[in-house]
């Protein structure tokens, strides 16, 4: 397993190194000048050569990148061009708030969906199942904006039981998990349900059953486990995807995390910003993916890796 | 195996559940305000990202009231303001108009304990020349003796910047330039102390203990895309705020804002931000008589390309100025609150022409103005905007119903904000709606803003009046100020009527609702969402 593990942390280097190189050549081929768009509507032509002469814009692309490459295998992402802080700093000021809203959400979204897809498909074409996939089903289908001001509308204006926005103690993460978990729930629940029926119809449950265990042991003990492999796949891109940032729901909501930093270091054709905001990313989907494998093998021991 | 992962999935449920709790509990009692005091809590669409006022060229909450500046320009009523002494108490301009003198206030206290003094006034115009500071508003000064070489690295400091003694500092210009003073009081005037500003090296104007100025505001806490939070500065030399706290949360749906001023977690909202809820507001029992309106000194309106045909024909583009019904304009998209524009510049600016004829409606002469130009039947042509713009996409779908009425087909292409900006210094965008609030009072700030050579086709008007361009020239350095406004009138009147080269829309109100406990609140003169709050009053 060690050495599977260092194969993959290997063979990601290429990866990262891959994804830098194309982000960097998209942001500088797309129109856009992160000197016009810090100066917009006051732009002056002489400023603006003369600054983008002192902050190396005008130098060749690959002089830029191998600058920027250098400074990070030295720890140093660089100063944001418009902000002017250190990109490492903004990464690390705004992680620990995405980290919360999405592990908030994440066990909104497990704590229904998993107990939501073993009820309905323990229990298919009841009401309760029907209720569970119609539940699930208006999360997955309501767009998070729709939903997020519905909330604050009846929650935080109308009855007054949370704040609509902001991020200044635990209250205020409910609203942003429970629709950003709703969402995620919806498939978490619609994968398991499929997964189990799945699995309850093979041979060895049969066996099980005929062996007189309990329907709770055979379901929990023996179906489950083989049923969560795809959960598990959907699951890992699930916390991957949150933790690069919920855009919609952290504008939303005014929660200062890493997906508002990511769009607005596009928006400003902010290159530090971003390479450094694409490089964490593209690091965390390394490992989220590594995990699922490792996760793998666990739940179904057939699975090994050299 | 089913205990062990028992216990391991309860341990991670608990290490969450702490996670989260500490995590959010922490970051709540920093902020949680201390009972009794006044704060002020408004809200801002986008983080102002730098406090370095040198390094911006928009973003201005934070410079507005934690700095000073040598001379203030203050709003006297609704859309009209003076020039008034600031951080300088008195002021001389040699006769000749190129060599001033400021004489600094006394006792004026940086945030820091230090006392302000005429080299930290030196060190900050030098500091915005200074190449290496890499400054984005050097266009105020750079008309100071010595600033062109310093800007282009040939000179060490800037030769015509002198201290004659701790409170006396001469400033010559290379030749006149009358709106001087007024630049001066513009944000990038702001004034930094020496001492603080190069401690802090990088960091100034991003960490908080490391911004000092001599406002009436100190900047005690930032949390980027959160809030940002300035505090009542107890040593301020006009005297102590009424408010104790500025809490400005960053909030960029204008939907969740105006909910949040409802329900009270906001003071002010600002009717910029969502347009379509004027008329909620103004009908409302509730908020009607807590709407706080003011001209701005500012003009909405089309910009041409010349460059692009067939706008290189001067009767296309003046048959596009009379298509527009901008009297509908004003009342169906923007509830009446403003005025028709007539020209470039806006009422309240020094120089206004209040007897421009102005555009009346009129489809039939532009009609006869397409057809003497060779196209009786229209063409086909591009309005671009910005994709996250409703307000402007509303309008130009209505412009593009308005010029399909004689003839011309108008596609609009929206753009990402970053190739909209990049377009447009290229020259090459055809057509575009945007508005412009002045940022110091004279007509320079507007008319050569847009049409001097320089600027013309970074905005992608292309004009090419050489005459009128070498007069805007000529103007900055007129002394006389009757004279100066006399040829600024004679020159938009050829921009605007001659060349047609300008579509005039509207001078519209700047409308804020506020709660009932809010005094004082004024819109300021030039109608920035920015402003300086230290009048503003709090009574429970």
């Amino acid at each position: 397993m060690g050495r599977y593990i260092l194969k993959r942390i290997l063979v990601s280097i290429p990866v990262v190194i891959g994804i830098t190189i194309i982000t960097f050549y998209l942001l500088n081929v797309v129109p856009g000048d992160p000197v016009v768009l810090m100066m917009k509507e006051h732009i002056s032509p002489d400023v603006l050569e003369r600054v983008k002469a002192e902050m190396n814009l005008n130098d060749p692309l690959y002089v830029r990148y191998m600058k920027f490459i250098w400074g990070a295998l030295h720890g140093d992402l660089g100063r944001s061009y418009k902000l002017k802080r250190d990109v490492a700093d903004l990464i690390v000021e705004a992680f620990p708030n995405t980290i919360i809203l999405s592990f908030s959400a994440i066990i909104i979204a497990w704590g229904i969906g998993i107990p939501a897809g073993i009820i309905s498909a323990v229990k298919q074409y009841s009401f309760i199942d029907n209720f569970f996939m119609g539940f699930t089903l208006l999360g997955v289908s309501m767009p998070i904006f729709w939903s997020a001001i519905i909330m604050q509308y009846i929650f935080g204006l109308k009855l007054n039981l949370l704040p609509i926005s902001g991020f200044s103690g635990p209250e205020y993460i409910i609203m942003p998990a429970i629709v950003l978990g709703w969402s995620s729930a919806a498939s978490i629940a619609r994968l398991t349900r499929s997964s189990l029926l799945e699995v309850i119809r093979t041979d060895y449950i049969r066996t099980a059953r005929a062996k007189g265990l309990m329907e709770k042991q055979v379901v929990f003990y023996h179906a489950l486990k083989n049923s969560m492999l795809p959960v598990v796949t959907v699951m890992a891109i699930q916390v991957a995807s949150l933790l690069s940032g919920a855009v919609i729901t952290e504008s939303v909501f005014g929660i200062p995390g890493i997906g508002r930093v990511c769009v607005n270091a596009i928006q400003n054709r902010d290159m530090p910003l971003l390479q450094g905001s694409v490089m964490f990313t593209v690091g965390l989907v390394i490992i989220g993916n590594l995990v699922a494998d490792i996760a793998y093998s666990y739940l179904d021991p057939r699975i090994k890796y050299d | 195996m089913f205990v062990r992962n028992k216990w391991m999935v309860t341990l991670l449920v608990a290490l969450l559940v702490v996670t989260l709790i500490t995590g959010c509990g922490s970051k709540s009692a920093s902020k949680t305000p201390e009972s009794g005091e006044k704060i002020l809590t408004i809200a801002a669409i986008t983080d102002p990202g730098t406090g370095d006022v040198q390094l911006t060229t928009e973003e201005y909450l934070i410079p507005l009231n934690i700095y000073d500046r040598l001379v203030e320009a203050v709003t006297t009523e609704p859309g009209k303001s003076e020039l008034v002494p600031g951080l300088a108490e008195k002021w001389e301009i040699s006769p000749d108009g190129k060599v001033y003198t400021f004489y600094i206030r006394k006792g004026v206290k940086f945030h820091n304990g230090e006392e302000l003094k005429a080299d930290d006034v030196l060190y900050t115009f030098d500091r915005m020349l200074d190449p290496k500071t890499k400054a984005l508003n050097t266009d105020f000064l750079d008309m100071i003796d010595g600033a062109k070489e310093r800007m282009e690295g040939q000179a060490d400091s800037t030769r015509g910047m002198k201290v004659i003694d701790d409170y006396t500092i001469e400033i010559t210009l290379v030749e006149p330039f009358a709106p001087f003073i007024a630049c001066l009081s513009t944000p990038a005037g702001s004034i930094y102390n020496r001492k603080a500003t190069e401690t802090a090296g990088l960091d100034f104007g991003v960490k908080p203990e490391l911004t000092i100025g001599t406002g009436p505001f100190m900047l005690t806490d930032w949390t980027y895309n959160d809030q940002v939070i300035l505090s009542a500065n107890p040593d301020y030399f006009r005297g102590k705020p009424d408010i104790d706290k500025i809490v400005t949360k960053i909030i960029p749906d204008a939907e969740t804002q105006r909910m949040m001023f409802e329900k009270g977690e906001l003071d002010a909202f600002d009717c910029d931000n969502a347009r379509s809820q004027i008329p909620y507001f103004l009908k409302s029992e509730k908020w009607k008589d807590h709407i706080v309106s003011g001209p701005r000194v500012g003009t909405y309106y089309y910009h041409i390309n010349q460059a692009v045909k067939p706008f290189d024909d001067v009767r296309v583009r003046r048959a596009v100025q009379y298509a527009l019904d901008r009297q509908l304009l004003l009342d169906t998209l923007y509830y009446g609150t403003g005025t028709i524009a007539k020209g470039i510049m806006a009422p309240g600016l020094a120089g206004y022409n209040p007897d421009l004829p102005g555009f009346p409606y009129n489809k039939e002469k532009a009609k006869t103005l397409l057809t003497e130009a060779g196209y009786p039947d229209g063409f086909q042509m591009q309005i671009t905007q910005t994709v996250d713009s409703p307000s402007t996409l509303k309008l130009n779908e209505a412009v593009q119903a308005m010029l399909a009425e004689i003839g011309i087909k108008v596609e609009i292409v929206q753009m990402d904000e970053a190739a909209w900006f990049g377009t447009r210094r290229e020259g090459k965008l055809p057509m575009y709606h945007t508005n412009w609030s002045a940022d110091f009072n004279d007509p320079d700030n507007f008319i050569y803003t847009f049409f001097a050579t320089k600027n013309s086709v970074a905005r992608s008007f292309n004009y090419g009046n050489k005459h009128v361009q070498a007069e805007l020239e000529r103007a900055r350095t007129m002394i006389v100020p009757e004279e100066r406004y006399a040829l600024y009138r004679e020159l938009e009147e050829t921009i605007v009527y001659e060349d047609a080269a300008w579509i005039p829309l509207f001078h519209l109100n700047h409308l804020f609702v506020v709660q009932p406990r809010v005094k004082n609140f004024k819109v300021s003169w030039n109608g920035w969402s920015n402003m300086p709050y230290y009048e503003v009053r709090i009574e429970e």
